[in-house]
């Protein structure tokens, strides 16, 4: 068989590769830079309390991840020529799927920080938020995760392809078969009024099981 | 559906994260396909024939023992 321009193409691995980078240092700075972003917040939140306030607490709280960011991009700089030897799928494929988190991660944090109501679980009672908060989750959800699925869906290859399709399915089979049924039995009484959010949970559970499963089993 | 992709690839003392790279796919999906969970795409399975010069039916066995023109 006839050596084609793709073959050509393909990358000779293990000659220009930077040395594969640990994992060890993101993790330090990520968790380092959420719990000193917490005590920062802690320790303004105690002396505005008290009548001394230093600084407001978002600021001190943004300088902090303003620091831990840079420090990500310094450690990133340093590991370049790993991921510069990266195929343009596997750049793109992993920067949506550091985009979708970071996102998760924003809106969690807008969850927690947007309550009006002090108290509770933050994430998933149906406890009031304020109006600006509200827009500015809706808009990043939308948005943000049409973009970042956009990319992810583009970049996959076949192998997730095939578990990101049956873990729509399944998903989707989660939804769609409790749903009806629940809203029929709560119009006679019998349950509670439709939860929507806890049915989305329980299709992102099956959703996730049949992903994890057809991917890393 | 038998493949030879494993002896292939320990033939030319690639791991299989390294053939992931030639072929621009995850680690996973070589694993997948060796292990026989998984078969890859036409385009993909054209790829690895290119891959390791050698016909796909060479690479790939469906089981299939009769002749050509029973399929």
């Amino acid at each position: 068989m006839m050596v084609s321009k793709d073959t050509a193409t393909m990358r000779e691995t293990g000659e220009a590769s930077g040395k594969r980078p640990g994992i060890g240092w993101p993790i330090a700075i990520s968790l380092a830079t959420i719990f000193l972003a917490a005590f920062v917040a802690g320790y303004l939140d105690g002396t505005a309390g008290a009548g001394h306030p230093i600084m407001p607490t978002p600021l001190g709280a943004g300088l902090v991840v303003l620091a831990g960011a840079v420090a990500m991009g310094l450690y990133l700089r340093r590991v370049g020529a790993f991921w510069r030897d990266w195929s343009r799928r596997k750049r793109l494929y992993w920067a949506s799927l550091i985009g979708a988190g970071l996102i998760g991660a924003l809106a969690a944090t807008l969850l927690h920080s947007g309550r009006v109501e002090v108290g509770g679980d933050p994430f998933f009672s149906n406890s009031a938020l304020s109006p600006t908060i509200a827009i500015i989750l809706a808009l990043l959800w939308i948005g943000g995760l049409a973009v970042t699925a956009f990319f992810y869906q583009r970049v996959i290859d076949d192998h997730e392809e095939r578990a990101y399709l049956w873990a729509g399915l399944a998903g989707f089979y989660a939804f769609i078969i409790p749903a009806p049924a629940w809203w029929a039995l709560a119009r006679a009484s019998i349950l509670p009024p439709v939860d929507a959010m806890l049915l989305v949970l329980f299709a992102v559970i099956a959703n996730a099981a049949v992903y994890f499963w057809l991917k890393f089993r | 559906m038998n493949n030879q992709l494993k002896v292939l690839r320990a033939m030319r003392n690639w791991s299989q994260a390294e053939l992931a790279d030639r072929l621009d796919v995850s680690r996973q999906a070589v694993n997948a396909i060796e292990t026989g969970k998984y078969d890859p795409s036409l385009p993909l399975a054209f790829k690895l024939a290119r891959l390791f010069a050698m016909p796909i039916e060479e690479i790939f066995d469906d089981g299939f023992e009769g002749h050509r023109d029973d399929a």
